[in-house]
């Protein structure tokens, strides 16, 4: 294929989709001559600034085209094919914007919604896992890493969380907690639309990410989604199921590093099992201990949880002792891996304090659990700096 | 190998972010509609690179000013950045222009 056809392709493909999203729009009378007056004028000035920046981007050196594919002409030093994006990207997305245009506000609110209830102060323990893990093993960045790491980041906590919320209404209701930064409320209007959005933000990246590994990624994968539906999701209710719900939690941090290690081509060795095993430790204690402060509220609801089934102080002491063999297991792997037993430190010294708690009081965790939030960035931090000595040392 | 083309680009879209936010055109307009656009469009542009690529069409330069990374055979880091950078671009004119023509037929009935 050459490169006028290619062009021509791409122009087709976003004045068809153009056409469709301007049905969608409905737009007539002044707005409609507004909309194309305005797409003409970002058309001429698009070129423009093509003529100019492409120009210095290939003089530049930073790409270039097979002569025997182009057409022919040149403006500047850009092949005349170029100036098939911006035309495109002028035809295609006003439309889109103009088909999305109507119910402003409301949407506006809902898209805030849909941010809060994905947890964004959570983001980055998914998406950190998984790209530290493959990195550490590749060794380069590539666009596995990109797209992975890109769906551990959003999509992924977005159906987590969404999946969540949609079927934690009731409960959430009779829980003040909820609604800020360790949680949101979502509206039942919004409900159908976030398990969408989980779906259509989930499912592309799944499949591009499958299309990269192996067996044993498209195992790991299953679990992610697995364990991601069955915690909250009607019928599994995992995380009404005690010391199911720990696990499943933890499951959900661990995974995307063992997606990413087995997308890398990583071969599990002794040392990388007992790394992995802290982190779940680590996972097991932070769900059980988070399941302290919802035990009055739980209860009310009749949802049962490691917490309400064994009671504050036991599993408090549980956490402690979680956190306590996850710094154990890091002692047992090779250089520089003891050092991330430190990391269990201030998590011991955090959960100590509510060593005596009790069911009365277990409320009261929610401090504990505050500062517990904000210790997973010193942690990340302290992690990261673990691996770069890794990274020299290998 | 350097990072002055990534750093230029985010530059861009950083400007491109400072006018959006300015007269709330984009992003400040509509967060969920643009955040839909702009990965819709790069996405669509990636796609429309991977085919290039494959034909045989494009080829990553070896230029001093660009980091070196490639994501994929033929396609630098930079590549993604910079199709966003289009995609706010064109969005931030083409909504800018809107405004300016809203404008101007509003100072006509005046």
């Amino acid at each position: 294929m050459s490169y006028p056809v290619l062009a021509l392709i791409g122009v087709a493909v976003a004045l068809v989709g153009g056409v469709i999203a301007w049905v969608f729009a409905r737009r007539a009378g002044s707005a409609a001559a507004r909309h194309w007056v305005a797409v003409a004028i970002t058309v001429v000035v698009l070129f423009a600034l093509t003529a100019v920046f492409d120009s210095i981007m290939i003089g530049a050196g930073f790409f270039s085209y097979d002569p025997e594919a182009l057409a022919g002409p040149l403006i500047g030093l850009a092949p005349i094919e170029d100036f098939a994006y911006p035309l495109a990207g002028a035809l295609l997305l006003p439309a889109l914007w103009a088909a999305f245009a109507r119910g402003g506000e409301e949407r506006v609110s809902a898209f805030r919604q849909f941010v809060l209830s994905s947890r964004p102060v959570s983001w980055i323990n998914t998406a950190f896992p998984f790209g530290a893990a493959y990195l550490m093993v590749t060794r380069e960045i590539d666009w596995v890493l990109v797209v992975g790491f890109l769906y551990f980041l959003i999509p992924y906590n977005l159906a987590m969380y969404g999946i969540n919320d949609v079927f934690d209404y009731e409960s959430d209701l009779a829980n003040p907690r909820k609604g800020g930064m360790e949680g949101a409320l979502l509206a039942p209007r919004l409900h159908r639309p976030i398990l969408w959005a989980s779906l259509l933000t989930n499912a592309p990246f799944i499949v591009l990410l499958s299309l990269a590994g192996g067996p044993a990624s498209w195992v790991a994968l299953a679990v992610s989604t697995f364990a991601v539906i069955a915690y909250s999701a009607k019928g599994l209710r995992f995380k009404e199921r005690p010391f199911l719900d720990s696990i499943t939690s933890s499951t959900h941090f661990v995974i995307p590093a063992v997606v990413g290690l087995t997308l890398a081509g990583a071969e599990f060795t002794g040392p990388l099992v007992l790394v992995l095993a802290a982190f779940f430790l680590w996972g097991m204690a932070a769900h059980a201990f988070g399941a302290i402060q919802d035990i009055g509220p739980d209860r009310e609801a009749g949802i049962h949880s490691i917490a309400t089934v064994i009671g504050a102080r036991a599993t408090a002491r549980l956490a402690l002792v979680l956190w306590a063999l996850a710094g154990v297991a890091m002692l047992a792997t090779p250089w520089p891996g003891p050092l991330a037993a430190v990391i269990a430190v201030p998590y011991l010294l955090n959960c100590a304090s509510s060593w005596n708690v009790t069911d009365a009081n277990s409320g009261s965790t929610n401090v504990a659990w505050r500062r517990f939030i904000w210790l997973n960035y010193f942690s990340g931090f302290l992690a990261t700096l673990i691996l770069i000595m890794e990274w020299n040392l290998s | 190998m350097s990072a002055l083309y990534l750093a230029a680009l985010l530059a861009g879209i950083g400007c491109m972010l400072l006018l959006d936010h300015r007269f709330r055109l984009f992003f400040w307009h509509d967060p969920a509609v643009a955040t839909v656009i702009t990965v819709v469009g790069t996405v669509l542009f990636l796609l429309w690179d991977f085919a290039g690529i494959a034909a045989g069409i494009f080829l990553r330069g070896d230029s001093a000013a660009a980091t070196g990374i490639v994501l994929a055979p033929e396609l630098p880091l930079e590549e993604p950045v910079f199709l966003i950078f289009l995609v706010l671009c064109t969005m931030v004119i083409f909504t800018g222009a809107v405004r300016l023509l809203t404008r101007a037929r509003g100072a006509d009935h005046a």
